[in-house]
């Protein structure tokens, strides 16, 4: 397998795009993302879409050749993948895996979503897609719902309380301030969050991420092609995809996810390197109390410590682990299809040093997209390739 | 086809004896098409639950309801729901089956 490189990134803001739809999303991130890595048109040889529910939302699909079609792109295999919260990630490690295999020189990722159109109940219907239907579905559990259920655990085997949780929501919501492409950044305080409406107990309001549209891209090429790319190419360590139970019963417990241990652990063994290396994390926070067990799973925070660590300071910029600069899911928001495709444009810009929470002397950095009730997971390792 | 009073129906492994919460098509153990309907006592312990404050279009006109899961005695794990969250007294609280409906079982503190 050859080696990878990341020589273009594009993004639209995240947020609320009314009256735009998902083509012009699309389009945006993917037309910046190919003139950042100053790749000709002709050079692309395959596309991978990454969306979750633009049937159910907006009543369209084969994205992927459509967003091609508007680029000016060949006649090239363009493929939209779906594995729900995860369908950017999964895009990225196929595109990924295309140019390693010698399938093509350079690919494109695209990621996009457009939610805040339809109502909130719409919308819960639809991200529910997400769960096995057959079996928790029925009984009217919602995400927010699952991170409750996870959340009374968490709190019975490590003591995790309120204060702690709110110390994530307060952390991401401020680094959200500072990035121009967030959507709900805010200067929040524990009273505000402990005074938020309850959504799932003890989910409140603020532990949850917003509804939101956006896209986001990046180019993928051979490492002996990104020679001479306009901007600092970035090294594609580690791409790595897995697969967890679909269902609450299948897990040991629901404060750790298979899906993201199993990953992790692959990700480090591919890229060499152990929890210590990694500068920085772009992690899969749809809500407050996922960011704790993301952060648990992948090996950076001890077990049970995540709302610790993060209460102590130990998650923020300068912290020993900085966890989501760029707000994070809370902050910058969750177009689904979108969001792991939005990590590795954050992950990007820090690597290569302009980015607006700046880790400082940033090398390394992961990224972890999170699916469904923990049934499909990706995890990633960048690295600088001047370091 | 219903359920004894006090039962939940699960699955069951003609092949092998596995028992699983179900639906499958196949034995999650031995891969045998050999799953069978199954009865076991609704009694287990509580593992967590929660308050469904924002229901999805489809339960919207039932308000607010409690979501828990339950390990059955049997070993099973479900997902159903908790009638009466206040009156159970935590993780790890003994509950039994109260009413099931559509497939969905609703329990309370035992």
């Amino acid at each position: 397998m050859r080696d990878v490189a990341i020589t273009g990134i594009g993004s639209t803001s995240f947020g609320r795009h009314d009256g735009r739809g998902l083509e012009s999303l699309a389009v945006e991130a993917a037309n910046a993302a190919l003139r950042n890595a100053g790749v000709a048109r002709k050079e692309i040889g395959a596309v991978y879409l990454g969306n979750f529910i633009a049937g159910p939302l907006s009543g369209q699909e084969v994205l992927a050749g459509i967003v091609a079609d508007e680029l000016g792109l060949e006649n090239i295999p363009c493929t939209k993948v779906e594995g729900a919260c995860a369908s950017g990630g999964i895009a990225f490690r196929h595109a990924v895996l295309s140019v390693a295999a010698g399938l093509c020189d350079a690919a494109l990722v695209v990621g996009v979503e457009k939610m805040t159109h339809a109502s909130g109940g719409q919308v819960t219907q639809a991200l529910n897609c997400a769960m096995d239907n057959r079996s928790d579905g029925p009984s009217g559990l919602t995400f927010p719902g699952l991170f409750g259920l996870a959340w009374r655990i968490h709190a019975a085997k490590y003591g995790t309380t309120r204060d702690e949780v709110s110390a994530v929501v307060i952390k991401n919501k401020a680094n959200g301030l500072k990035n121009p492409l967030a959507q709900l950044g805010a200067n929040l305080t524990l009273d505000i969050i402990r005074q938020s409406q309850p959504i799932a107990d003890p989910i409140q309001l603020y532990d949850c991420c917003p509804v939101s549209d956006g896209a986001a891209a990046v180019v993928v090429v051979a490492k002996d092609r990104a020679k001479g790319a306009p901007d600092l190419p970035i090294d594609v360590l580690a791409s790595v995809q897995t697969r967890g139970s679909p269902r609450i019963g299948g897990h040991q417990d629901i404060v750790s996810f298979d899906a993201t241990v199993q990953a992790a652990q692959r990700a480090y063994q591919a890229a060499r390197m152990n929890p210590n290396d990694i500068d920085f994390v772009e992690l899969h926070d749809c809500f407050s109390m996922a960011e704790i067990i993301d952060s648990e799973d992948l090996g950076l925070v001890p077990r049970g410590m995540g709302a610790k660590w993060a209460a102590e300071g130990r998650t923020l910029v300068g912290g020993d682990i900085p966890i989501n600069p760029s707000g994070g899911l809370l902050a910058k928001g969750h177009p689904v299809g979108a969001t792991g495709v939005g990590q590795l444009y954050e992950a990007v810009l820090q690597l290569r040093g302009g980015h607006a929470n700046q880790v400082k002397d940033a090398a390394v950095g992961m990224t972890h997209n999170l699916g469904g009730a923990g049934i499909a997971c990706t995890v990633s390792i960048l690295k600088r390739s001047d370091a | 086809m219903a359920t004894n009073p006090g039962m939940v129906s699960v699955l069951k492994c003609s092949a092998c004896g596995t028992l699983d919460a179900g639906p499958r098509e196949i034995c999650p153990s031995c891969h045998e098409a050999a799953l069978r309907r199954h009865e076991v006592a609704g009694e287990g312990k509580l593992l967590t639950w929660t308050i469904i404050r924002r229901p999805p279009a489809a339960f919207r006109a039932e308000g607010s309801y409690a979501v828990a899961v339950v390990e059955l005695d049997a070993g099973v794990k479900v997902t159903g729901r908790l009638e009466g969250p206040d009156d159970v007294k935590g993780l790890g609280a003994r509950v039994r089956l109260a009413s099931s409906k559509d497939g969905v079982a609703t329990f309370c503190a035992a």
